[in-house]
């Protein structure tokens, strides 16, 4: 690694049903706390980047208005990706690297609320043979669960663990919209939605933002106490025929966690982006997860889903934990695309 | 404070070539036949253009596979989408046709839950009408199938048409919504930040120059005089939906004491000759009850006073010279 890189700041905002406000105006706000806890001056920043999608809330080019919540005059040398915000990083990260700039803004928001996520999911999928059919993140679920069932890899008992679990870890995440205390067998005699999955294997419809600051070393460790090291990011991508791929598995997952030669033994804290409940049994199976690394301990994706910034969010957790001295050494996920199509993964660790 | 709820269509109709091998595939489709392709010792369905492995490009080696196949895995959709190919209960299935190495994901109508099931036969079955689109087809247990005499079509299918139409609902945005409402009420109401006391209209909720989130504490009643600082005359070219039939002028006004326009005002009753940059006016607003909002919703990138100004009408003042032009934020 050429460049010591580190997490100088985080900002999330409570995961909302409905926000009744704009998209920059729910950044400016976490934008706005970065600056004021860093006492860095916003035209100090040499780099911002943000993830977000126009299609969900329908606004052609509202990542345009987006730039107004981190700041559009003077003019700011900007980039963005319509990808989860956790990308908008791993950009922001490589970026740094180059070695002539110092200090990166990195955003992560969306507003599900106003459309049918259902229905606008499929467009990302093969616009040939897969979205005419209207085939949504939530039945490749359905079929991800089936899959992992009949492969005798997971129970129907198995997904509802991950549901109880989260949600009621969840209860000590102020910023969470889903968190109760449900047990196991209340959850497994609710009707199937998409067979064997129940909605409550589903994560909620949620608006919301994750923004951070990250800096160069020597910067880094002048903006703050505690820096939290990005040790490593990759990402990987499968194919986009379900066809093709193993639904039980998550190959890409697996390939990025060996090119960061990661060692999951000194994991005390794994944030994973599970949006279905399935998915943490595959990624947990892909990374081989041992019972040292709690596994979301924020609640996850299944209790607050703010699209574009959820990946995003999963880096904030991580980095929030290791700087409370809660755990020394942790990874984040995201994820893309249906079935865990596409997984990124960050490795974070503190100081000491 | 008055809610407004809007809602609003978006569409894309995203029209692809569709190259060497979907073209094909999709030709034989309509025409009552499935193909998959060969790649190595393989058969690939839906076939593709690269091998999945090398990424090296494929031959357009056909195989004709199906029409039946064995279910390999399926979700039973209990609520289906608007987009589905079913509207009441289905399933969607990965299904190894016969002949195939590989499974295509579709539809499967069946009469319930029970009705599939993984190892089961099913078989494909041709829509009436077919244009040459994974939509032409959909799956049934091999039991419900029915015979099926396909006419193939003439032409070879290049293209495929995807219309997308998404449908949004939500409220106008708090600081939008009580200008609504002043239009309403026949006024103006922006919102003034308490950092650079700039006024903008309609306010955003926010100020971007400044960095702070503005609220109701911070409208501002705005005059209804101003000064068009910019105009053009427009000619209507007819076109399916233009209602305007004679050239009329958009000017951009400044409302006094605003720092940005009110853009695309319309004004008639000027001619086009005598209209000039810097010209005074006032906006005259329509009886209450003959305002209308109904074309605002919550975009950014145009906002307009909705149909509730008769007409701007010279306040007979002298122009105001273009060094003192208001500034834009």
């Amino acid at each position: 690694m050429a460049e010591d890189i580190a997490i100088v700041a985080t900002a999330l905002t409570p995961c909302y049903r409905n926000y009744a406000d704009s998209e920059p105006s729910m950044i400016m706000s976490l934008v706005n706390q970065i600056l004021e806890e860093t006492g860095v001056d916003r035209y100090k920043i040499d780099f911002t980047i943000a993830g977000s999608s126009d299609y969900l809330s329908g606004a052609p080019f509202s990542f345009i208005a987006s730039v107004d919540g981190y700041g559009a005059s003077p003019p700011v040398y900007e980039s963005h990706v319509e990808m989860d915000g956790a990308w908008a990083l791993f950009e922001a990260f490589v970026r740094l690297q180059c070695g002539d700039i110092d200090l990166a803004l990195v955003v992560g928001s969306g507003k599900s609320s106003p459309g049918s996520p259902r229905e606008i999911f499929p467009i990302q999928t093969d616009p040939y043979v897969q979205a005419p059919l209207g085939l949504d993140p939530v039945s490749v679920a359905g079929l991800q669960a089936n899959a992992l069932i009949e492969a005798g890899k997971a129970t129907e008992r198995d997904f509802a663990e991950v549901v109880s679990r989260s949600r009621r870890d969840a209860l000590s995440n102020p910023n969470a919209q889903v968190a109760k205390d449900v047990s196991v067998e209340d959850l497994l005699k609710a009707p199937y939605y998409a067979t064997p999955l129940r909605k409550h294997d589903l994560p909620p419809i949620t608006d919301g933002a994750s923004a951070m600051l990250i800096a160069r070393g020597d910067r880094a460790k002048e903006l703050c106490d505690n820096p939290v090291w990005i040790r490593g990011m990759d990402h990987r991508i499968e194919s986009h025929h379900l066809g093709l791929r193993d639904l039980t598995d998550s190959p890409s997952t697996r390939i990025a966690a060996k090119n960061l030669g990661l060692e999951v033994s000194s994991l005390d804290v794994a944030e994973l982006c599970v949006r279905y409940s399935p998915e943490e049994i595959v990624l947990r199976q892909a990374l081989e997860l041992g019972t040292n690394t709690k596994v979301n301990p924020s609640g996850g994706p299944l209790a607050g889903h703010p699209v574009m910034a959820t990946g995003l969010t999963r880096v904030v957790e991580v980095a929030r934990r290791i700087r409370l001295g809660e755990a020394s050494r942790g990874l984040a996920h995201a994820t893309s695309g249906p079935a865990l199509q596409q997984n990124l993964l960050c490795i974070l660790e503190g100081d000491a | 404070m008055s809610e407004f709820p809007i809602s609003f269509t978006l569409e894309y109709p995203y029209e692809r070539t569709l190259g060497p091998v979907i073209g094909p595939f999709f030709t034989a489709l309509r025409d009552g036949r499935v193909l998959g392709i060969n790649c190595g010792n393989r058969v690939i369905c839906p076939p593709v253009e690269y091998d999945p492995d090398t990424g090296a490009t494929l031959e357009p080696d056909f195989v004709e596979v199906g029409p039946a196949g064995t279910v390999e895995n399926w979700t039973w959709i209990a609520e289906p989408t608007s987009k589905h190919p079913f509207q009441e209960p289905f399933a969607f299935a990965q299904i190894k046709l016969d002949g195939a190495d590989t499974a295509i994901t579709h539809a499967v109508k069946a009469a319930g839950p029970d009705a599939i099931s993984t190892g089961m036969r099913v078989k494909i079955q041709f829509c009436d009408e077919r244009v040459g689109a994974i939509t032409d087809v959909y799956f049934v247990p091999e039991a419900d199938a029915q015979e099926q005499t396909i006419t193939p079509g003439e032409k070879e299918v290049r293209k495929t048409i995807h219309k997308i139409s998404l449908v949004y609902k939500e409220k106008l945005y708090p600081s939008r919504a009580r200008y609504v409402q002043g239009l309403l009420d026949g006024k103006f109401i922006g919102q003034r930040s308490p950092k650079t006391g700039k006024v903008s209209i309609p306010g955003k909720g926010y100020d971007s120059i400044g960095r702070v989130t503005l609220s109701e504490a911070d409208d501002v009643e705005l005059s209804a005089t101003g000064t068009a600082v910019s105009y053009t005359v427009i000619t209507p070219i007819q076109y399916q939906g233009q209602t305007k039939t004679e050239p009329y002028i958009s000017a951009m006004i400044f409302l006094d004491g605003s720092d940005q326009p009110l853009i695309a005002q319309e004004v008639h009753g000027i001619p086009a000759d005598e209209f000039r940059a810097g010209i005074r006016l006032r906006a005259k607003f329509k009886a209450a009850g003959e305002r209308n909002i109904d074309d605002i919703c919550n975009s950014w990138m145009f906002c307009s006073t909705g149909d509730v100004i008769e007409r701007w009408e010279p306040t007979g003042e002298p122009d105001v010279p273009f060094e003192d032009f208001p500034e834009f934020i």
